[in-house]
């Protein structure tokens, strides 16, 4: 029976230092969480590293954590039927950007066009990053957790919100 | 004669109402006499924020959503959601209720393809004949579904821990009776198009991805196989017992239009394969596991995938030990195929631009979400 081996996050931190020393910031059981500025580097690396060899990038999203945005990267490799979790922390709210991994897999393009629509994340060295499924112009970006809540929020006429029927932060915050 | 012609570049709008885009999609093509010099994709036009709507649900309140993104495919949407939520909460689900699932999703491939198939041939210009052939086969399936949930297109028959209810009596009898017929019916569409010859000069050579652009580019499914890639998460990673069916993983190896549409040809072949074997393995016990209906999955985030008929059908799920997800974000796979779709039209005419948007096999409902 074949099961794709999973990563957890210390066996990928392990990897990447390896490649490239200083990129990795933190570990878990789960994911690998890299510096920004290494972030090309270190995925180039793993990209290419003959043990790692995470070819395909599988899936790309932001999570917003209230406090900070994750972008979470799935990478997988085919001939050696393994995937890693990798991720990148960033704690700007108003500004937030994280390196763009389009120069490593072209496949980012229209995934991190995505988390730039729906989460404002700006991906610094993306060829065109542009709001791909809204339109220019919307007002926010709707996957934050501050941006209003859906039910009985939204008013008729496209370009405004009424009212401030904003989302409160959870009374737990997140320990760091 | 030729160099005294002058021809300038223009922008052609393909879409989004248009029958050979498959929903609401525009691409802008800029086109420099009949060859396309540029394209650039517009979509959107179904966005329903079902990322954010999913926020606000619980779990199970989520299922009908996976139903509406990809509503070609609404079984195994069904199926990588449960899985992701199930990755997530530490459930198991009964034998029977796992060969339920296979089951599904193969007849729901099945399904799938026939449309992929006979909207392909459209595109190619077979007008409409090929395409009532497939739907003709495809509404079999489609009562089945009927049969044993319900609905049609709109499934929502997976449940976290296993399925809604159990197969109808009637269901067995009724998909050995299909699956005896189908053979014969992909054997007839073979022979009408795979050695017809302006179907070949309308393909071969259209749209080539080589494996490394494809693996690139983050393609899955029909789209990666096509290009000479043996990757099938059922395979792979074999999730719901796939292990114990013998099928084959069906590969191209010129990574053109034809070739996936081979692949997918020849995927339906393997899927009825599949179903057989499980129709005669069903095992007997419980179809589900008892689940809470308000879900309270432990704090974390699972990333589950299935073999959609368009690629890897991903689901990332977080988890705030609240009764509704954190994140839920869904990996659609027709989304992520288009990637390579400026590569693939570039330098070729406005009609291979038509059918390299066929073979990629886009669903808009999943594209936009």
């Amino acid at each position: 029976m074949a099961v794709t081996r999973e990563w957890s996050g210390h066996d990928v931190a392990a990897a990447v230092e390896a490649a490239v020393p200083g990129a990795v910031a933190k570990a878990d059981a789960v994911a690998c969480f890299l510096k920004p500025e290494h972030l090309v580097e270190a995925m180039q690396a793993l990209r290419t590293g003959p043990e790692t060899d995470f070819v395909h990038l599988t899936n790309l999203c932001g999570v917003d954590y209230w406090d900070h945005f994750e972008v979470v990267y799935h990478i997988q490799s085919f001939v050696r039927n393994q995937i890693c979790t990798v991720k990148v922390e960033c704690w700007d709210r108003e500004t937030p950007v994280v390196p763009s991994v389009v120069p490593v897999w072209h496949g980012a393009w229209m995934q991190e066009c995505e988390a730039y629509d729906l989460f404002g994340i700006r991906f610094e060295g993306h060829p065109n990053l542009h709001r791909i499924l809204l339109w220019d112009g919307f007002p926010g970006w709707p996957l934050r957790k501050d941006f209003l809540s859906m039910p009985g929020g939204l008013q008729p006429g496209l370009n405004e919100f009424a009212g401030t029927a904003r989302r409160e932060a959870p009374p737990v915050r997140p320990v760091e | 004669m030729t160099d005294t012609i002058k021809s300038e570049p223009f922008v052609l709008n393909i879409g989004p109402q248009h029958p050979s885009t498959h929903g609401v999609f525009r691409i802008k093509a800029t086109v420099d006499g009949e060859k396309v010099i540029d394209a650039e994709m517009v979509m959107g036009y179904l966005h329903r924020s079902m990322e954010k709507l999913a926020e606000e649900r619980t779990y199970v309140q989520n299922i009908p959503f996976t139903d509406r993104t990809d509503y070609l495919s609404s079984m195994s949407n069904n199926l990588g959601y449960c899985l992701a939520v199930e990755k997530l909460a530490g459930i198991d689900v009964p034998d029977r209720g796992n060969a339920i699932r296979v089951i599904m999703a193969e007849f729901q491939r099945l399904a799938s393809h026939c449309m992929a198939v006979g909207a392909f041939t459209n595109d190619t210009g077979a007008w409409q004949t090929p395409v009532m052939w497939c739907f003709r086969e495809r509404e079999k399936i489609l009562d089945l579904f009927e049969m044993t949930c319900g609905a049609r297109l709109t499934c929502n028959y997976m449940r976290i821990g296993g399925v809604a209810f159990d197969l109808p009596a009637s269901f067995v009898p009724a998909a050995r009776k299909l699956v005896q017929t189908l053979p014969g019916f992909i054997d007839e569409m073979e022979s009408l198009l795979v050695a017809n010859e302006i179907f070949i000069v309308r393909t071969r050579g259209v749209g080539v991805l080589t494996p490394e652009m494809a693996t690139n580019a983050s393609l899955s499914g029909p789209m990666l196989r096509g290009s000479g890639i043996a990757w099938d998460l059922r395979k792979a990673d074999s999730y719901c017992g796939y292990d114990k069916y013998d099928f084959e993983i069906p590969i191209g190896y010129r990574g053109d239009s034809y070739d996936r549409f081979l692949v997918r040809l020849e995927e339906m072949r393997q899927s009825v394969k599949i179903i057989k074997q499980a129709l005669d393995g069903l095992p007997g016990g419980p179809h589900s596991t008892q689940v809470p209906l308000a879900l309270r999955p432990p704090k974390g985030e699972a990333y589950a995938r299935v073999e959609g008929p368009r690629g890897e059908l991903g689901y990332y799920v977080v988890s705030d030990e609240g009764p509704s997800p954190h994140r839920f974000h869904i990996r659609p796979p027709s989304f992520i195929n288009l990637s390579a779709l400026k590569e693939m039209t570039v330098g070729g005419s406005v009609a291979d631009a038509i059918v390299v948007l066929g073979s990629i096999d886009i669903v808009v409902g999943e594209i936009d979400r």
